[in-house]
C-alpha cells in the first residue's frame, strides 16, 4: 500500500511536468498549427535565466537567488519575452507558410537558442541549488514519505490547469483562442484579430514553459542546454498519444506517458532499466496502431455534419 | 454601398473570377445564382478579404476594401455566413454567438442584439449552453445567421443558405432574411444555386458563370426567367429543345 502511493505520487508528479510540457505545445498548435520544437529549449532557457551568464563552471545565482515572490514573476516574463521574439522574428514570417515548414522552423529556432546558451554558459552541465528544502519528505501516511516538491508540483500544475480552463471557458479572450484554434479563418471573419490571439496564445505557452522550467530545475538541481528537448520530446508524444489538438488529450498524454516511465521505472529489472524509453516509445507505437487518433478524440474530428 | 468593379481573383494558374462587377444599393436583397464553380463564394470570400484580388478594385461606403484584412472588414461592418456555415462546433451556441461580439464594446446594445437573435430563433435560446456541433442543419445555418447578426453589420452575405435544409427551413430562413432588411434596413447579398428562390426574394440580381457576370438586372424585370436561364447555362432553353431532338 505504502509503496503503491509512493508508485502513484512518482507517476503523478512526472506526468505532471509532461502534461504542462505538452499543454503549452497543445495550445500553439490549436492556434497556429504549429508543433514547436523549440518549446523544450524555452524551458531550458528559464531554468538557466535563474543564474549569472557566465561560462564558469561555478554556477552563481542571480534572479535565482531572489525572494520566490519576485523570482517566479522574472522567470515567466524571461520565458515570455522568449517565445515572443520567437513569434516576431520566425513565426509571423513563417505564418502562411505549410504546417511542414513551420515545424522545421521551429527545430531551428530550438538548436539556435541551444547554441546561444552554449556560448554564453558554456556546455557543461552546471549544479544549481534552489530551493533544496523542497526535496525533504512529508509524511502523508505512516510509513509513506514524499518529496515536497511532488506535491508542489502536482499542486502547481492542478491550479495552473483550472486557470487555464477558466481562462479558456469564461473570459472572452479564452473563448476567441478556442474559436481560432477551430476555424481560424471564421474567426477572422467575423472580426478576431489574428496576431492579438496569437501573441496570447504564445505568451500563454511561455507562461507554462516557465512553470516547468522552475519545477523541473529545483527537482534536479542541474542545469543543461539538452534539458529541455528530452521533456519536449516526451510531452510531444503526450500530445500525439493523447490526440493533436485537444488541450484534455494533451493532459491525459501527459500523466499516461508519466505513469509508463514510472512504472517501467518501477517494475522493469534492474539490467533492463537503462532501456526504459524503448518500452514507452514501443508503448505508444501500439497505441498509435490501435488510435491513430488519439486517446482523446478532439471535437472537431467529431463534428457533425 | 458596395461597389466590385472588374474583380480578378486567381488560385494559382486558375483564374477564378475574370472581371466582375457589381453594384448594390443600401438596403437592398442581392442576388448572384449561378452553377456550381461559376465563382459565386470566391467573389463572397474576396469581399470579406479572405482571398486577395489580383485585379479590380471592392469598395464600401467609397472606401476601398480589398488589399485589408478579413478582421478589419468585418470592424467595417460587413459579415459573412459563409458556405458550410463554419459553426465553431466545439464551442457552445452562447459561445459562437458571443464570438461574434469580437470586435464590440458596447454592451448595452450587444445583450439588446443577443436578446434579438434568440427572438428570431427561439431554438438557439433553448439550446444555448449545448455544443453547437450537436445541432441540426438548420439550427446550425439559423446560428450562423445569428452569429453574424451578433456582429451588428450593416452589409451581410450568405452563401447558399438553402444548402442541405428542408424546404420548410429554408422557407423560414429566407423569411428572416427578408424581415431583417424590413425592419432593420440590413443590406444583403445571397448567393444560391438555383434562381427561383432567390428572384423572388431579391431586388436585384447577377448571374454568374465561368467567373464573369453574364446578366445583372431588377429582378422584377427578370421574372420571365428565359433570359436568366440562358445567362444561367450559356444556351437558351429553345436551343436546348433542339439539340434534344
Amino acid at each position: 500500500m505504502a509503496f503503491a502511493l509512493q508508485v502513484l505520487m512518482n507517476a503523478l508528479s512526472l506526468g505532471s511536468l509532461y502534461a504542462l510540457a505538452a499543454l503549452g505545445i497543445g495550445l500553439l498548435f490549436g492556434v497556429l498549427k504549429l508543433i514547436n520544437f523549440a518549446h523544450g529549449d524555452f524551458i531550458t532557457v528559464g531554468a538557466y535565466a535563474l543564474i549569472v551568464p557566465s561560462a564558469a563552471t561555478q554556477a552563481t545565482l542571480m534572479i535565482g537567488d531572489f525572494h520566490p515572490l519576485i523570482l517566479i514573476p522574472c522567470i515567466v516574463v524571461v520565458v515570455v519575452i522568449l517565445a515572443l521574439i520567437a513569434e516576431f522574428l520566425v513565426f509571423r514570417p513563417l505564418r502562411n507558410a505549410s504546417p511542414a515548414t513551420l515545424m522545421i522552423g521551429s527545430f531551428a529556432l530550438g538548436f539556435v537558442i541551444q547554441n546561444i546558451l552554449i556560448m554564453i554558459y558554456g556546455g557543461r552541465p552546471k549544479a544549481v541549488g534552489i530551493w533544496s528544502d523542497l526535496s525533504l519528505g512529508v509524511e502523508l501516511m505512516p510509513g509513506v514519505e514524499v518529496p515536497k516538491l511532488q506535491l508542489i508540483i502536482i499542486g502547481v500544475t492542478l491550479v495552473l490547469m483550472v486557470v487555464l480552463v477558466l481562462f479558456l471557458t469564461r473570459t472572452k479572450y479564452g473563448i476567441h483562442m478556442r474559436a481560432a484554434a477551430e476555424d481560424f479563418r471564421m474567426a477572422r471573419m467575423l472580426g478576431i484579430e489574428a496576431n492579438r490571439v496569437i501573441m496570447l496564445a504564445v505568451a500563454i505557452s511561455g507562461m507554462l514553459a516557465a512553470a516547468v522550467s522552475m519545477l523541473f530545475v529545483v527537482q534536479t538541481g542541474i542545469l543543461d542546454f539538452r534539458m529541455g528537448v528530452s521533456l519536449m520530446l516526451f510531452a510531444f508524444i503526450a500530445t500525439v498519444i493523447g490526440g493533436m489538438g485537444s488541450l484534455v488529450g494533451a493532459v491525459v498524454g501527459g500523466f499516461a506517458v508519466g505513469a509508463v516511465s514510472i512504472l517501467l521505472q518501477t517494475f522493469l529489472p534492474s539490467e533492463m532499466r537503462v532501456f526504459r524509453d524503448v518500452f514507452v516509445f514501443a508503448i505508444v507505437i501500439f497505441i498509435l496502431l490501435v488510435r491513430p487518433q488519439g486517446l482523446v478524440m478532439s471535437r472537431a474530428s467529431r463534428e457533425r455534419v | 454601398m458596395l461597389e466590385v468593379k472588374d474583380l480578378e481573383v486567381r488560385y494559382g494558374r486558375l483564374t477564378a473570377l475574370r472581371g466582375v462587377d457589381l453594384s448594390i444599393r443600401e438596403g437592398e436583397i442581392a442576388c448572384i445564382v449561378g452553377p456550381n464553380g461559376a465563382g459565386k463564394s470566391t467573389t463572397l470570400l474576396a469581399i470579406s478579404s479572405v482571398l486577395a484580388p489580383t485585379a479590380g478594385s471592392i469598395t464600401f461606403d467609397g472606401t476601398p476594401i480589398h488589399g485589408t484584412r478579413p478582421e478589419d472588414v468585418a470592424r467595417m461592418g460587413i459579415s459573412q455566413v459563409p458556405e458550410g456555415r463554419h459553426i465553431f462546433t466545439s464551442l457552445s451556441v452562447e459561445e459562437n454567438l458571443q464570438v461574434g461580439t469580437a470586435t464590440r464594446s458596447d454592451k448595452a446594445e450587444m445583450k439588446r442584439d443577443y436578446d434579438r437573435v434568440i427572438e428570431t430563433f427561439p431554438i438557439l435560446g433553448e439550446r444555448r449552453k449545448q455544443s453547437a456541433g450537436k445541432l441540426s442543419g438548420g439550427e446550425q445555418q439559423m446560428l450562423a445567421i445569428g452569429r453574424a447578426l451578433m456582429t451588428n453589420p450593416r452589409f451581410m452575405t450568405i452563401d447558399e443558405p438553402s444548402l442541405g435544409l428542408a424546404p420548410k427551413i429554408v422557407d423560414r430562413v429566407y423569411e428572416v432574411l427578408i424581415d431583417l432588411r424590413e425592419k432593420r434596413g440590413l443590406t444583403l447579398l445571397i448567393v444560391e444555386q438555383s434562381s427561383e428562390r432567390a428572384l423572388k426574394a431579391a431586388d436585384s440580381l447577377y448571374v454568374l458563370r465561368n467567373g464573369a457576370i453574364q446578366l445583372a438586372g431588377k429582378a422584377a424585370d427578370l421574372q420571365d426567367g428565359k433570359e436568366v436561364h440562358k445567362a444561367y447555362f450559356g444556351f437558351s432553353e429553345d436551343h436546348e429543345g433542339e439539340v434534344m431532338i
